[in-house]
């Protein structure tokens, strides 16, 4: 189990919006340890977005390698890469994408379901994650009827729903005040420390990312700095 | 159990966007089933009371009288105990002491034996020997009405008076009789020969109908042969079959109407795909998080299929409802033909209905639902992710799962098209008329769109803004033009085609060439008559056209120059060579024939001799010279062929294809056709005084035949100009979606404006040039097609004139653009009353 649950190499990555060519991502190599807690910051269009979709498998590059626990994902297929994604990452993103039509408790049970698992146990799962993260008397509410620090408990009870090793969060407190951010940034740590995930944070929040064992920073498709920190 | 759950709440909280789709659906469901199921039910009904329908065990049915031979075989049949019911049926001026003679079909029955089957019955109720004697006539309930006749009132048939004894409510060989022009009216044998409407030679159509004996009983098959064989250009039917006059036409209106019920089904489809594909582009955020959660593709796919086929069924099962109603509708439209009791309710045919519903639906959403692949999961984070352009090979790879769709799309239409039509031919045709008219459409919607980018991009001209950002919202990514105009264009192309067909068809028959023909006919002019009508037309000062009096005998060419005429090869049409036909003689060559072969006769020829027409001398291979034998009344006689001439302008009414001498006829049963065009305000009294002078003498005026013709037509039109009425609607609606689906866009786009200080009348503009010009041209493409489609139809298949009619062209071109920009209003309204502050807070 010492191979790294990330590692990247030459990682490219451009786009052709029409009219010219925009590489976004120029060169990463990077390795990303179990159990570590990093955060990916940069200013806005330095590429961290295009790069945690590509560590999510969400995106392939446009030319280098990349591995995940183990698994080369950078020339898989989509349907083998939404395997990959619900065995191994959970995620939480800015604004909580959970679906309008399912109920909290249903948005929770979904990676399992997704995955063809059944049983009494994955609902027993979910009230218990549901119950953690301070939405007891909220399992059958539906995302409208809930408060946007509501809806990303759910969104953070869905993430750990597998047992994921790996848990991706794009600015997760971004659309929520500092009371409620505050709130969430606990909850997702604690969580992870109790489920012991390694957890990649996107984020431009400078406060945020002090909570991390690692900061990398972006600028212009590069990494410019790589630094590791104590935990706080 | 959580996609389900997806699926079906989504379906829930979506369905007023679904509504219109499923009316479609059900409409094209509903008329499906409707006409199939009524139609099968009414096949197995006309199976069961054949007898009823025919009111014989069987019948034989012939224009002209029995020859000699015919009777000794009927005599042969009945002398071994089948029994006899004899029905004569012609047409004939009736009239009213006071009022104007009205047309009417006369049956001539024997009360005491007619009917073997069913029961005529009249109002007041009374048995029909009882009531119905040489005095009496009993009559249809419209006749009463136009004639305001009671019971007891007296009319005149021919040269006779008669006592009306009742009204007939229902007579069970109505629908297998041999003449439906006008009122019906029912006399009995002797009190057709009181009237003395029926001399040697008069036209009329007769019906044996046979009852056969239960002991000893006669076969059959053999009474049938033996009758066919006596009779060969009779209609001979026996109770074993369904009557062929009802089930070919039975036949032919339901391919018709369930091909037209496929295509609101199609349109209806077409529909559902492209609500479909707008459900999916407001879903793009689930799809992404569903593949970010580890979803398949073939999964979500899984979820958008179950809510195509919950759509499909829900509008399926309105459909058969629908298709229910339409069933129980047909009998009680056609109480007054057929004396059913009531049709029985086929589940067969629901279940049917159901399943196409829901395949065509399927068959149409395979594009959108494969959309579904190329959704990619990382647009969650970054909406618009083009890639590196691939190369040509790669994109074409990629475009295949497409192509392959569109394949499935049409073959599997081709197989229910050919399947309802019974005939993988048809299916054919319906699948390929349809792909071209659809190839067309969409190959012009590129074409156009392709010049409006080039138009906006390199034009020299400073267009003004509201123009510039309309034309470019066309072509944007995102805003389906191509199927708006395909959708639109398809639907004003049907409605038009109908509408030009129907109105040129009617003209040219209403206008029966304008000038030359005759707009009066004068039929069952006897010998008797025959001076007296001659001087009668040519007092007419106010005739148009000189009036004419030809001759008609019926006579059956046998053989050509001693070869037998079933030795020809004829096809189709051609092959009414063979029949009995009724022929004319002139002395002198009319004006319109032209000479080609040979020298015409003089009236003082003694000699048998005849021209004939271009066309059948190519067909028959006459040349002047021959000798063709005829037979007429079971007499026969030979022709020498004199010359050979061509017809240059249709006279209606007589046969221009063979024409004989005065001496080559002399002898036969003669009757006469007197033709006259008169101006139409002094045709009413032309009629009242030709009965008045020649009761016997039916008048034919040719306007009152197109007011039936056109009311038949508009039956027709009117179904078929609601279903197309209907594509319409379904491309509006395809635009409204379209426009609804690009809500979140124009939001933003016009958030931004505002912001930068564009005032409402701006917004409202460009929206404006933008869907202006997307009816606009769907209705130039529609109109256009149209225009084709009929001109093809006009001249190739229905020998008709055409030319280009400019009001109904402009109008459609109008009315579309008025929808279109209707349409698009409908659904833009919410984008425009939004506040720009609110718009951009979202962000």
């Amino acid at each position: 189990m010492n191979t790294p649950i990330l590692a990247l190499q030459a990682i490219t990555k451009s786009i052709d919006p029409g009219t010219h060519r925009v590489d976004i991502l120029r060169g990463i190599d990077l390795t990303i340890e179990r159990g570590e807690f990093v955060a990916i910051m940069g200013a806005s269009g330095s590429g961290k977005s295009t790069l945690l979709g590509l560590l999510a498998g969400l995106d392939t590059p446009t030319t280098g390698l990349i591995q995940l626990d183990g698994d080369e994902i950078s020339r898989l297929g989509e349907d083998a890469l939404a395997g990959i994604r619900g065995r191994k990452i959970g995620f939480v993103f800015q604004s909580y994408q959970l679906i309008p039509t399912l109920t909290a408790e249903e948005n929770v049970l979904l990676p399992a379901e997704l995955a063809g698992e059944t049983g009494a146990e994955l609902t027993t799962r979910a009230k218990a994650l549901l119950d953690t993260v301070g939405l007891q008397n909220r399992h059958d509410h539906y995302p409208v009827q809930l408060s946007g620090g509501e809806q990303q408990r759910v969104a953070l009870a869905r993430a750990f729903m597998r047992k994921p090793p790996l848990l991706l969060a794009d600015e997760p407190t971004g659309n929520l005040d500092s009371v409620n951010g505050r709130q969430i940034l606990d909850l997702l740590l604690s969580l992870n420390r109790q489920e012991g995930a390694t957890l990649v944070l996107v984020t431009h929040d400078r406060e945020l990312a002090d909570c991390a064992t690692r900061i990398i920073t972006l600028r212009d498709g590069v990494v410019v700095s790589d630094e590791k920190r104590a935990a706080q | 159990m959580i996609a389900w759950k997806m699926a079906w709440r989504e379906a829930r909280a979506s369905a007023p966007k679904f509504v219109f789709v499923i009316f479609g659906v059900a409409a094209g469901v509903g008329a499906l089933t409707g006409v199939r199921g009524f139609s099968s039910a009414f096949f197995e009904a006309l199976k069961r009371e054949a007898r009823t329908l025919m009111a014989a065990d069987l019948t034989v049915r012939q224009f002209g009288d029995a020859t000699k031979p015919q009777t000794q075989e009927m005599d042969k049949w009945i002398a071994k105990g089948a029994r006899l019911s004899h029905i004569t049926e012609t047409v004939s001026m009736m009239a009213r002491e006071g009022e104007s003679p009205v047309l009417v079909s006369v049956k001539a029955l024997d009360p005491l034996t007619y009917p073997w089957y069913g029961k005529v019955e009249l109002e007041p109720a009374a048995p029909l020997a009882q009531v119905l004697n040489k005095d009496t006539i009993a009559i249809s309930d419209d006749l009463s009405l136009r004639l305001n006749l009671q019971v007891g009132s007296s009319v005149k048939l021919g040269a006779a008076e008669y006592a009306v004894c009742g009204v007939v409510k229902m007579e069970p060989d109505r629908m297998t009789g041999s003449l439906n022009i006008g009122p019906r009216v029912m006399i009995t044998r002797e009190g057709l020969e009181r009237s003395g409407l029926m001399i040697y030679g008069s036209r009329a159509s007769q019906r044996f109908l046979f009852k056969l004996p239960v002991a000893p009983a006669i076969d059959v098959q053999q009474i049938r042969d033996g009758l066919k064989k006596a009779f060969p250009e009779a209609q001979v039917v026996d109770y074993r079959e369904t009557n062929p006059a009802i089930t070919r036409a039975l036949d032919r209106s339901t391919t018709f109407l369930s091909l037209v019920s496929l295509i609101a089904l199609i349109v209806g489809a077409l529909g559902v795909a492209t609500a479909i594909y707008a459900h999916l582009q407001q879903r793009l955020d689930t799809i992404a998080i569903l593949k970010c959660l580890g979803a398949r593709s073939s999964q979500i796919m899984g979820i958008y299929t179950m809510q195509t086929m919950l759509l499909g069924l829900t509008g399926g099962l309105a459909g058969v409802i629908v298709g229910a109603g339409v069933q129980a509708l047909f009998p009680i439209l056609l109480a007054r033909y057929f004396p059913f009791q009531s049709i029985p309710w086929s589940p067969s045919f629901a279940l049917e209905g159901i399943a196409v519903g829901i395949l065509v639906t399927l068959l149409f959403t395979i594009p959108p639902l494969l959309a579904v692949r190329d959704v990619k999961p990382a647009m969650i984070f970054r909406r618009e992710m083009p890639e590196l352009r691939a190369r040509w090979a790669m994109r074409l790879r990629k475009q295949l799962p497409s192509i392959l769709s569109g394949a499935l799309i049409l073959a599997g239409l081709g197989g229910i098209a050919g399947w309802l039509a019974e005939s993988p031919q048809m299916g054919a045709y319906f699948i390929g008329g349809l792909a071209a008219a659809l190839l067309l459409l969409a190959a012009i919607a590129w074409l156009l769109l392709r010049g409006l980018k080039l138009f906006v991009r390199w034009s020299p001209l400073r267009l003004p803004m509201a123009l510039r950002h309309g034309m470019a919202n066309i072509y944007r990514p995102g805003n389906h033009a191509p199927s708006v105009l395909v959708a639109l264009g398809i639907g004003v192309m049907f409605t038009l085609t109908i509408y030009l067909v129907q109105t040129t068809l009617l003209q040219d028959v209403a206008g029966a060439a304008p000038k030359g023909a005759p707009n009066v006919f004068l039929i069952n002019v006897t010998d008797r008559d025959r001076e007296a009508v001659s001087t009668f037309l040519a007092q007419q000062k106010d005739a148009v056209v000189k009036p004419r009096l030809s001759s008609l005998s019926p006579a059956r060419l046998v053989l050509v120059n001693g070869t037998p005429v079933e030795k020809f090869v004829l096809k189709g049409f051609n092959r009414r060579a063979r029949f009995t036909r009724q022929v004319t003689w002139v002395d002198a060559k009319p004006d319109d024939l032209q000479l080609r072969k040979g020298a015409w006769w003089t009236a003082a020829d003694q000699d048998k001799l005849m021209s004939v027409s271009e066309s059948s001398a190519e067909m028959l291979k006459i040349e002047p010279g021959m000798t063709l034998r005829w037979e007429s009344v079971g007499r026969s006689f030979d022709v020498k062929v004199a010359a050979i001439h061509r017809v240059e302008s249709v006279r209606p009414g007589s046969d221009d294809e063979f024409l004989f001498n005065r001496a080559a006829l002399q002898g036969l049963p003669t009757q006469w056709l007197g033709t006259v065009r008169l101006p139409p305000p002094s045709i009413a009294v032309f009629q009242r005084e030709a009965y008045r002078r020649f009761p016997s003498v039916t008048v034919i005026n040719v306007a009152e035949v197109i007011n039936i013709v056109q009311d038949v037509v508009d039956q027709v039109s009117l179904v078929v100009r609601f279903i197309s009425a209907f594509a319409i609607l379904a491309g509006a609606i395809i635009l409204a979606s379209t426009v609804a689906g690009t809500r979140l866009r124009r939001t933003r786009e016009s958030a931004v404006l505002k912001t930068l200080g564009a005032r409402r009348r701006l917004l409202i503009s460009i929206f404006s040039v933008e869907f202006a010009i997307l009816g606009l041209v769907a209705g130039i493409m529609g109109a256009g097609l149209a225009t084709t489609f009929s001109r093809l139809l006009l001249i190739r298949f229905l020998d008709a004139k055409w030319s280009f009619a400019w009001a109904p062209n402009l109008t459609t071109i109008a009315l579309t653009t008025l929808l279109a920009v209707a349409a698009g209003w409908l659904a833009s309204i919410r984008i425009l009353s939004q506040r720009p502050l609110e718009v951009l807070r979202d962000e």
